[in-house]
């Protein structure tokens, strides 16, 4: 982040300064002479103008994830008055969503979350009943001292071997997260303490994978944590608070669609990429290029492709046959004397299959074309970055006054961003404008405006691309100082342009395109800083004492704690307050509606007004 | 692998009070503890009544950690129950199995489910659509099935009736007889003369 922030800001449209001024009234009341926190809030409006789609991950390491887990377990354990054990086993039922937790106590009361999870509502006396009378395990039948059999919480009791053969047998059906009381129809979950302690002294390999199993579920049943899709794998997850459609980076450098755990593919839809990606694949295509092109050979069946004008094909097995009908040829079919040849008659049906298939073809082959052509030239361009360095270094140590060539990384920067988003545009059209998945959306009519709409765009972003790409080309280090001044101008006015022209195009295909649909389609938002990072884990130990101040004084806690006053720091409390927003928000939306609110020209500041509610916000 | 000590003691358990419960289990062929037959009896006020239904029982390496695997051996018609082959769909035969549950339980659940078919979670679907859209047909296929697979004596049932209705006595009344006691041709034949 802290080398993107260098990049010459764009130029903002008139919207955008209104929305400017607007923030700037509303921040600067209480801080003006802050010079920092201006800083501060000015890489906070950025962010904020340029995506309404607020979201933050951090990388989950091996080391870090029993810390990650233990903030949300902590709350519970606090909050509810819970043991530990009891209060996994409510994260791992309720997907480790703290905050539905919360609401579902509300609703539905603390006896039914609990039950409904496998919490028993009374413990059980764990002393039991008193020591000398023998025990009978329902299990094997056998009657055992009492030290020889185990009581869970939910007060049911069985023999120490029933249980262990019974966990050992449920560890390795990999339910280690809901192991359940032997008691037919008891709901409870067993206590881990005692799972441990049994399986280690038999199967010691075991226990440690049920220990595994427990500390992955932060991971495997949680819907804002995914392991990074990397291959050979590095072992992290990436957490993301906020929304979920959207680009991450994990420090092992993969970078994935958070939703999908694909390659990112925005401004592709998940759904948009996965059919795309299979359809490249499996060659489809190629199948029905055959079925227009060729016809099988009566004889041997292999597709023949007629490469003359004359009807009466030989295939290379020797076989000649019609090439109207598909008949073979012989003794019978012959051009003279035909005998059941109905060559000449016209299915009208077969025709309209054929033109079908053949402009579906001609449809796919022109979005492929281009979507290959932008991906192989970044492939070409990743090798630019080399080159350009040399350039850079010869450059530097000439005799000349220019000694900042920033501008040109800068450049080669928003060339490969928006190189992407312009390959990924191609698959995009692809679907949105044919019937694989929105046939019955539009109207031809609408259809027809809204691809000119979009295509237009997309052709300016082409345009600027390609001469963006042009400038950075060249061999700037043999250039003279005028020459340079001209190219630089050149390369930090299209970066802008393009940087803008992206923005447009997302605005575009977000609230034109797929905001009107009725089957929701979401996609990672435009980032013009690339994708998102993921940052190292930082918990607060605090954070629930935290989240009831009120956001400044969070933000004044933290500047005291920190003391360093840089990008990431920024980047901390924009996490810090994004999350509360986030938190504050959502509690008013239908949770499971998957459709995002509409991305208005002029959003960005109503959500940032914390004394609005949420629900008036969204009106806005 | 089989805890054999207790599934003796639930083959003792369970065939101590066969007659009131309806249920027993044997072994297949004496030497393998892990292969059992199970019968039930048809349950009152079902179609199912009077019939005996024999169960191949096996017990998995696991047993009684893991369920044990029950399939019907006598043909029957039931929404449940594959008519092809015996299959069950009971949720205690599967995840809802529990350690403490023993295979006299499971058969008694399985008595259960003939009396009470659960035909929204059918195993055979032809014989659910006709439960839910036909259930006179149901029953009457149910019946016949029964009468046809689950009784001893019911082998060569039609042509006992064919025989006697060809002798002149009423179809109807040829039916009740034999099923009055139990399929025995002659003692059928004998009460057809006196009465």
């Amino acid at each position: 982040m802290g080398r993107d922030a260098e990049e010459a800001s764009p130029p903002v449209s008139s919207s955008e300064l209104e929305q400017e001024e607007d923030d700037d009234d509303c921040y600067l009341s209480d801080q003006e002479d802050d010079a920092l926190e201006e800083s501060v809030l000015q890489v906070l409006e950025d962010e904020h103008l340029e995506d309404c789609h607020w979201s933050c991950s951090s990388v989950i390491t091996k080391e870090s994830l029993l810390l990650a887990q233990r903030e949300d377990l902590r709350k519970v354990i606090e909050l509810l008055g819970l043991r530990e054990h009891h209060a996994r086993t409510l994260l791992i039922h309720y997907r480790w969503d703290v905050e539905r937790i919360f609401e579902l106590l509300d609703q539905k009361g603390r006896d039914r979350l609990f039950s409904e999870a496998g919490i028993p509502l009374q413990y059980a006396n764990n002393a039991g009943p008193s020591s000398s009378t023998e025990v009978t395990c329902n299990v094997c039948f056998e009657d055992v001292p009492p030290s020889a059999a185990s009581e869970m919480d939910c007060g049911h009791n069985y023999c120490n071997d029933c249980w262990t053969e019974y966990f050992i047998v449920k560890i390795n059906e990999g339910q280690s997260r809901r192991v359940r009381c032997m008691t037919p129809k008891c709901n409870a979950i067993c206590d881990e303490a005692v799972i441990r302690k049994l399986v280690i002294a038999r199967r010691p390999d075991l226990a440690e994978r049920f220990e595994r199993f427990l500390l992955e579920s932060y991971i495997e049943d949680n819907d804002t944590v995914k392991w990074c899709p990397s291959i050979p794998h590095c072992g992290n997850a990436i957490r993301v608070k906020g929304d979920i459609y959207c680009e991450v980076e994990c420090t092992c450098g993969c970078q994935f669609c958070f939703n999908c755990s694909l390659q990112a593919h925005s401004p592709c839809s998940c759904m948009m990429w996965e059919l795309w990606i299979k359809k490249c694949r499996d060659e489809s295509e190629t199948v029905n290029w055959i079925t227009v092109n060729t016809k099988p050979c009566p004889k041997c069946h292999k597709p023949v492709e007629k490469n003359g004008g004359c009807n009466l094909v030989a295939c290379i097995c020797g076989q000649a046959f019609c090439w109207l009908c598909g008949g073979a040829t012989g003794r019978d079919h012959t051009w003279s004397s035909i005998s059941g040849h109905s060559c000449g008659r016209f299915t009208d049906d077969q025709t309209k299959k054929t033109e079908q298939a053949r402009r579906d073809l001609y449809r796919y082959m022109h979005y492929h074309n281009r979507y290959k052509a932008h991906t192989d030239s970044l492939k070409q361009e990743a090798k630019l970055k080399r080159d350009i360095q040399g350039k850079i270094s010869i450059s530097e140590n000439k005799e000349s006054k220019i000694k900042d060539y920033s501008w040109v990384i800068n450049g080669l920067n928003r060339l490969f961003r928006s190189r992407r988003v312009l390959s990924y545009s191609y698959p995009f059209a692809f679907y949105m404008f044919g019937d694989e998945i929105f046939k019955d959306e539009m109207t031809p009519e609408e259809r027809e405006l809204k691809q000119n709409l979009f295509e237009d765009q997309q052709q300016q972003l082409e345009f600027n691309v390609e001469r963006l790409s042009g400038f950075l080309e060249k061999d700037f280090q043999n250039f003279t100082d005028d020459e340079v001044m001209d190219t630089m101008k050149h390369v930090i006015n299209l970066s802008n342009v393009v940087d803008r022209l992206c923005k447009q195009m997302y605005q575009c295909i977000e609230n034109d395109l797929l905001y009107p649909l009725r089957t929701p389609h979401n996609i990672a938002p435009y980032k013009s800083k690339g994708l998102d990072r993921a940052s190292e884990l930082h918990i607060s130990w605090d954070s629930a004492e935290q989240s009831s101040k009120s956001t400044k004084r969070s933000q004044d806690e933290h500047r005291s704690q920190h003391g360093v006053h840089n990008n990431e720091y920024a980047s901390t409390i924009l996490g810090k307050r994004a999350l509360e927003l986030h938190g504050s928000s959502s509690d008013n939306r239908p949770r499971q509606s998957h459709k995002r609110e509409r991305q208005d020209a002029n959003g960005g500041g109503a959500l940032f007004d914390l004394n609005v509610p949420a629900e008036v916000a969204d009106k806005i | 692998m089989v805890d054999i000590s207790r599934v003796q003691k639930e083959l003792t358990e369970c065939n101590r009070d066969r007659e009131v419960s309806g249920v027993s289990i044997a072994l297949h062929d004496g030497a393998n503890i892990s292969h059992l037959t199970g019968t039930i009896a048809g349950p009152t006020d079902s179609p199912y009544e009077g019939g005996t239904f024999t169960i191949d029982i096996r017990l998995p390496g696991g047993y009684p950690f893991e369920p044990p695997k029950m399939q019907f051996v006598t043909k029957v018609w039931h929404p449940n129950i594959s008519s092809q082959n015996g299959a069950i769909c009971l949720d205690i035969l599967k995840d809802q199995w529990s350690p403490a549950l023993t295979l006299k339980t499971a058969l008694l659940s399985l008595q259960a489910l003939l009396s009470s078919p659960a035909p929204d979670d059918p195993q055979d679907a032809v014989v659910a659509q006709q439960y839910l859209r036909d259930y006179p047909t149901f029953a009457a296929t149910a019946r016949y099935w029964t009468e046809a697979f689950a009784k001893s004596s019911s082998t060569g049932m039609e042509e006992k009736v064919q025989k006697l209705v060809e002798m002149g006595f009423p179809e109807d009344l040829v039916r009740s007889t034999l099923k009055s006691v139990d399929g025995d041709e002659n003692t059928a034949l004998e009460k057809l003369c006196s009465g």
